[in-house]
């Protein structure tokens, strides 16, 4: 459990890595300043500002620190790589530094031209770069950081009947903690005591404050907004929601996008191909123009234009930004794989229970027989239900609201279709019309009833003693506040959208007409669905949206599944995408998301290419001078890294 | 099968991150490697024969340092 509030630890562990590059940074220039007055004196003011061979001495001097102590990380892990064969971008940068800073002791043997003023100049831009991508980098993962951030730190328990501030480590499952207005909740858990509207935006994106009483759920780290709320703690640590959501978050980090294989199989040989080419460009200079000084510069220019780094940021900043900006709006991408995949989506197929509705029906209308009470029928109905867990008998059971139920003995769910068992020695039969035609039992005039009922989007159960008609009941699950307008948004942007339900026909209709989707699945059995999606996606890829308990194997079969949850009911295994909030909504979002991040991997991928194919040619053919070769190299990766937390500006 | 997540220190660029991924999975039992620069943290799916100190060593052959593993 402790260690799930290190991450609290790791933070600094950024901060340090840019600090440590800002002071090489500042410390690289102090000498690199003076060096560069003496390289570039006799262009600047027409005369040297020390002659030659003391200028040459003097940037020994100076330079020295700059390679061998600022860069001395650089180079020492550098130089160790071409020994292991792990070689990395300092293999590059200290081969090329070395090299140049060896020219100018070689100089007094007068052999070569003297760079080693070009070696200082290498290393400060490397590490003026560096400390610009780290900057960027950070910036890149700041929406998870305040997310790692976001849990509380210590909780007020009640031990032996007295308040007690604790860190937050120490409570224990069952603790009831205390929770005042303004205050963080400290851990999930149940209201006991008291009420509260709760901001749960920080952790599921939903903007409106969400009301609490005796019996509700909360979750750690949101925070009570106007009352005292008594928690009793029912996930503490690795456990609680905020925990997965980052372990979620985190795990999608570490997910390949196809797109981005090339790119990683160029990055993991860039550095053994670069040392080769920087050797066939020092063999082939040297043999064309036997001017050696000059084929230094241009092998050196070489080694330090090329850089892995573009290449290897552009697609995991980008997913980065791309699920940062998820998370804060309730949107969980678990796997990189869905945002390539989203693209190629053509239809859209949501679950109706739950999804599209609240999933908390109620019974709207009662019709019974003559020689019998609608509140009889309602109880008589009640006291089977009771025994069911489906979201229609819970309904039943609370519009009863009974003290206590008649005894039922040989009960049976039958799955999808209703329950049956006995009352005394009659048979109870309680379910929908496919049932009903199973059983052959004749509805008689109550067929025009419940198709009335149906038309209205109700689903309608049939209740039967003894094969004998009692009546019927129907329930409605009211649809989601912004369930039209999301799905309108959908079928503006042209995808084809599917409803699929257990329900009939008639009801299924209503509903989906409710909602604008054209196209209705009705009667399916939890166990087809995903069956259903597989024929779907005989005409194009398919996005199945469902609540990720009773829709796994859908979400499964689907090309992209987005598991749909509300508050701490959240199925994380399920979905390739999940959203913590309830609403629609999130499917436009996470759409329009997954879009433009990959559109900026793209993008990344495209100026990474396009960088390391211009760049290195020129810097073989001699183009470049090797400080200008450096500071492309330092800039290609800095602006892939840029580019990606301009994701932010697009609208999702 | 078990999952380590390993915690990295010293990572800067790219080519990092995939040494340190190649050095992982040639650790016998190690069948999925995958780390992550921006999180400075690893990810491996290993046999639970495999010890955390061979992946700290696996780590380290690659010129990179392990501070925690969860």
């Amino acid at each position: 459990m402790k260690h799930n509030h290190n991450h609290h630890h790791e933070e600094p562990v950024e901060d340090a890595e840019i600090r440590s590059w800002k002071n090489k940074l500042i410390w690289s220039w102090v000498f690199a300043v003076p060096i560069a007055f003496l390289m570039l004196s006799e262009r600047l003011f027409g005369f040297s500002l020390i002659e030659a061979p003391y200028s040459i001495i003097t940037i020994l001097i100076l330079g020295f620190p700059v390679v061998f102590i600022f860069g001395w990380d650089t180079v020492k892990g550098g130089i160790r790589g071409l020994f292991t064969f792990y070689f990395n971008m300092d293999s590059l940068i200290a081969l090329g530094t070395v090299i140049a800073y060896l020219t100018g002791i070689f100089y007094f043997t007068e052999i070569v031209q003297d760079y080693s003023g070009v070696a200082a100049m290498i290393m400060a831009f490397f590490t003026t770069g560096k400390y610009v991508e780290a900057k960027a980098r950070g910036r890149a993962s700041q929406e998870i950081k305040k997310l790692l951030e976001l849990g509380a730190k210590k909780a007020v328990v009640i031990r032996h009947g007295k308040e007690i501030e604790i860190p937050i480590e120490e409570i224990k499952l069952n603790d009831v903690m205390i929770i005042k207005p303004g205050e963080k909740i400290p851990t999930d858990g149940i209201v006991i005591r008291g009420g509260s509207a709760v901001d749960e935006s920080m952790v599921t994106g939903e903007s409106l404050p969400v009301e609490k009483i005796k019996g509700s759920n909360v979750i750690g780290a949101t925070i009570n907004q106007d009352g005292i709320l008594y928690v009793k703690a029912t996930k503490i640590g690795k456990d609680t929601f905020l925990a997965h959501i980052i372990e979620l978050v985190e795990e999608a980090q570490g997910t390949k996008i196809p797109i981005q294989k090339l790119a990683d199989k160029i990055t993991s040989i860039f550095v053994p191909v670069i040392l080769t080419l920087a050797v066939l460009t020092f063999l082939g200079w040297f043999f064309y123009s036997g001017d050696l000084s000059r084929t230094i510069g241009v092998a050196v220019a070489v080694l330090v234009i090329a850089c892995p780094c573009a290449l290897g940021l552009a697609t995991p900043t980008a997913l980065m930004v791309g699920s940062g900006m998820g998370a804060q709006r309730g949107i969980l991408i678990r796997k990189g794989e869905a945002i390539q995949t989203m693209r190629e989506i053509k239809t859209v197929v949501f679950d109706k229970t739950g999804t599209i509705t609240k999933g908390k029906p109620e019974v709207t209308d009662i019709k019974s027989i003559s020689s019998i009470k609608e509140k009889e029928l309602l109880n008589l109905a009640a006291s089977l239900e009771k025994l069911s867990e489906h979201p229609i008998a819970k309904a039943i059971v609370n519009k009863a609201d009974l003290k206590s139920y008649k005894k039922v003995t040989a009960f049976k769910v039958l799955r999808g279709r209703g329950v049956e068992g006995k009352i005394g020695k009659d048979i109870i039969l309680i379910g929908n019309q496919t049932l009903m035609k199973e059983r052959k039992i004749d509805l008689g005039s109550f067929v025009r009833s419940i198709e009335g009922f149906e038309e209205d989007g109700k689903t309608t159960m049939v209740i039967t003693q003894n094969k004998k008609i009692l009546g019927a009941i129907a329930v409605a699950d009211s649809v989601k506040e912004d369930s039209k307008e999301a799905i309108k948004k959908l079928n503006k942007q042209g995808y084809r959208t599917v409803m699929i339900t257990g329900d009939n026909e008639r009801t299924a209709k209503a509903i989906a007409k409710e909602v604008g989707i054209k196209e209705v699945i009705a009667n399916v059995l939890p166990e087809d669905k995903s069956k259903k999606v597989e024929e779907l996606q005989k005409s194009g890829m398919v996005a199945f949206i469902g609540d990720g308990i009773n829709d796994a194997p859908a979400l499964k079969q689907s090309n992209v599944g987005i598991a749909i949850g509300t508050g701490t009911d959240i199925a994380i295994e399920a979905g390739d995408i999940v959203l913590a909030k309830g609403s629609l909504e999130g499917v436009v979002q996470s759409i329009n998301l997954s879009k433009a991040t990959f559109r900026k991997i793209k993008q990344n991928l495209f100026w990474a290419f396009a960088y390391n194919v211009v760049a290195i040619p020129l810097a073989i053919g001699g183009v470049l001078h090797p400080v200008v070769a450096e500071i492309a190299m330092a800039l290609s990766s800095i602006t892939v890294v840029s580019n990606a937390n301009l994701l932010r500006r697009s609208k999702i | 099968m078990k999952k380590l997540k390993l915690i990295i220190e010293g990572m800067h660029c790219a080519s990092c991150a995939s040494n340190i991924e190649r050095s992982l999975k040639k650790v016998s039992g190690v069948k999925e490697a995958s780390v992550s620069l921006m999180l400075k943290k690893g990810i491996v799916e290993a046999e639970d024969s495999v010890s955390e100190d061979e992946l700290k060593k696996a780590v380290a052959k690659a010129g990179y340092k392990v501070t925690r593993i969860e």
